[in-house]
């Protein structure tokens, strides 16, 4: 067996009488980038609230580099290399654009009040390197232009790249994206994908991603998992599972597979 | 060669300098100036230290008060329980001002103690649930209090030293409005505002939640118990009364007024509704009144304070 990057085991949650996820078995392998798909309420969502330590899994376990996470606080499961974005944008809308990235740069500072009351040297370079990195991202963003704003004032597609950006600051080693291309039009669609593809070569990272938009999941994914009611239905490369008919069924009734 | 980033500890250490001779020649001054001085200090300090909490990390605090009560009643204690065995009869300056910055020391510490305390349900409780709870606990200090006898009961503790002056006042001042700085101005201070903000997004973004709203709270009590004590050796006698819900209400106002966030808006609003009631003084029955006339006129007209500047927060681009 090969080592994972994420794997999840039989993972079910459960609110109250629904259950949202179903017995789910998925892996991601470093670097890989995988798409989740499926209906409105499928459960993909409560997938990423799941390995994000959010909400605890009811049975099964979630484990990164074989290492389990689930049961952890959120903010170490972040310690540990996940990052992910939100279906609903949250970014810290009273922060300018570029403290919404330089507040997640925070793994090299040093820990201790006196560091921060009496600004000592080490407290000096670490800040100085979270500056730069916060700034290196929103160029990589291609933000920086927006740097000084505030978040709340940028547009929608400004605003997704922009916790993009947030996301990276945590230099992840799993990157979960939820509806990323949201709201957006074609060709900032286009832009997207390429953008995607850029971090995921540059940065090495494995990337979870779910998106109702085909276009963009077909284009991106070696490897697509299609969820219903919490279950998984089928899974595999972009051709067959668009030509598995329990993902066609799915979808009927639902709107269509669009493109 | 002294680094920019040093320039904030450059100035308070001229504030010292600069208050401590003020203080020293304060005798010229007129009394009742001083008076209203010493007040005005004691107010900055309650509102630039509630102002890490409600203001930056956005916990809707109403009991500052409470920990106010808790720091004069433990600088009390001090002076009056152990002063006598330690100074033991000197009239030494020194001497004298080791057991006020004691007594100060404990405060703080005692204050901060409680403020851990109330900062726990802070973790779960989010608004108004967290504004009754905190309010909650400064009427039962309140009550604790009026029911301890050794501390005095309902008639208080008097006859304490008059330690407090225009230069100790203003030193813890100048240290509180350093200290609130210094931890919100950098890149792990942003943590403050980022759990402010969304709480959900600040853990995803590894914010350990739990250490951010208890810092906030520790330091935001720790500095009101210092108050408490300051104000407790300015007035040389402290009761339970003087620490009830409309106190809390008072520094909550200059936190609004002053703009949530802004330590200079929130000490300039410390310091007008010092004076302001001074001037007003026929009035003064209608204060809670007005209080509560300028909150909801505040909310309506200048939300985001009348020393703040407007905060961005236009609606949210609605989805397509
Ligand atoms: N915190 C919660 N409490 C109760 N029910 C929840 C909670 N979160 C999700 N659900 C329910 O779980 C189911 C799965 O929701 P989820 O948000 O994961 O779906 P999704 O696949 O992301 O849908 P969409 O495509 O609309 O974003 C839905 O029926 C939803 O109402
Ligand atoms: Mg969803």
């Amino acid at each position: 067996m090969s080592e994972q990057l994420l794997r999840l085991d039989r993972v079910t949650v459960r609110f109250g009488g629904l259950t949202a996820v179903n017995e789910l078995d998925l892996a991601v392998a470093p670097g890989e980038l995988v798409g989740i798909i499926g209906p409105n309420g499928a459960g993909k969502t409560t997938v990423f609230n799941v390995i994000t330590g959010v909400c605890r899994p009811g049975e099964g376990s979630v484990s990164l580099d074989g290492e389990g996470i689930s049961g952890m606080p959120v903010h170490e499961i972040a310690a540990r290399g996940v990052a992910r974005t939100f279906q609903n944008i949250r970014l810290f809308r009273g922060m300018t654009v570029f403290d919404n990235v330089r507040v997640a740069c925070h793994a090299g500072l040093p820990r201790g009040l006196h560091h921060s009351l009496l600004r000592t040297r080490a407290w000096a370079a670490a800040e100085e390197q979270a500056r730069l990195r916060a700034d290196s991202l929103l160029e990589v963003l291609g933000l920086a232009a927006r740097r000084a704003a505030p978040a709340a004032s940028l547009s929608y597609g400004e605003q997704r790249r922009l916790e993009i950006a947030r996301a990276l600051a945590l230099k992840p080693r799993l990157l979960l994206l939820d509806e990323p291309a949201a709201g957006m039009n074609p060709s900032e669609k286009a832009d997207l994908i390429g953008l995607i593809r850029r971090i995921h070569a540059e940065f090495g990272l494995g990337i979870l991603l779910v998106e109702h938009s085909m276009s963009v999941v077909m284009g991106l994914c070696t490897r697509i998992a299609v969820l219903d009611y919490g279950r998984k239905i089928a899974e595999g490369s972009p051709a067959q599972v668009r030509a598995d008919p329990a993902v066609i069924e799915a979808y009927l009734g639902e709107s269509a597979p669009h493109s | 060669m002294i680094g920019r980033r040093h320039l904030p500890t450059l100035f308070l250490v001229l504030s010292l300098v600069g208050i401590g001779v003020l203080s020293a020649n304060s005798g010229a001054l007129n009394p009742y100036f001083l008076d209203v001085a010493v007040g005005a200090g004691i107010n900055i300090i309650l509102a630039v230290s509630l102002n890490l909490v409600n203001g930056h990390t956005g916990q809707f605090s109403l009991g500052h008060a409470g920990f106010m009560a808790v720091g004069a009643y433990a600088g009390a204690a001090v002076t009056l329980f152990a002063g006598p065995a330690v100074l033991v009869g000197t009239e030494a300056a020194l001497p004298h001002a080791l057991l006020f910055l004691g007594a100060l020391t404990v405060a703080g510490l005692v204050a901060a103690f409680a403020g851990l305390a109330v900062g726990l349900p802070s973790l779960r409780l989010h608004g108004d649930y967290l504004a009754l709870v905190t309010l909650g606990f400064g009427e039962i200090i309140r009550v604790l209090l009026q029911n301890c006898e050794p501390l005095g009961g309902a008639l208080g503790l008097f006859g304490l030293p008059a330690y407090t002056t225009l230069g100790w006042t203003f030193g813890a001042a100048a240290i509180t409005i350093y200290t609130v700085h210094m931890l919100v101005n950098s890149t792990r201070g942003l943590g403050f505002h980022a759990v402010r903000d969304d709480e959900l997004a600040a853990r995803a973004s590894g914010l350990d939640l739990t250490r951010i709203k208890l810092s906030a709270f520790l330091v935001g009590a720790f500095f009101a118990g210092v108050a408490g004590a300051l104000f407790a050796h300015f007035k040389l006698s402290i009761d339970p009364k003087g620490f009830d819900f409309t106190r809390s209400v008072e520094i909550v106002v200059m936190v609004i007024l002053g703009g949530m966030g802004r330590t200079w808006g929130v000490v300039t609003a410390a310091v007008v509704l010092t004076v302001l009631p001074e001037y007003l003084r026929e009035f003064s029955d209608y204060r809670m009144v007005s209080y509560a006339l300028i909150l909801v006129l505040l909310m309506l007209l200048r939300p985001h304070g009348i020393f703040g500047e407007k905060r961005p927060t236009p609606p949210p681009p609605t989805r397509p």
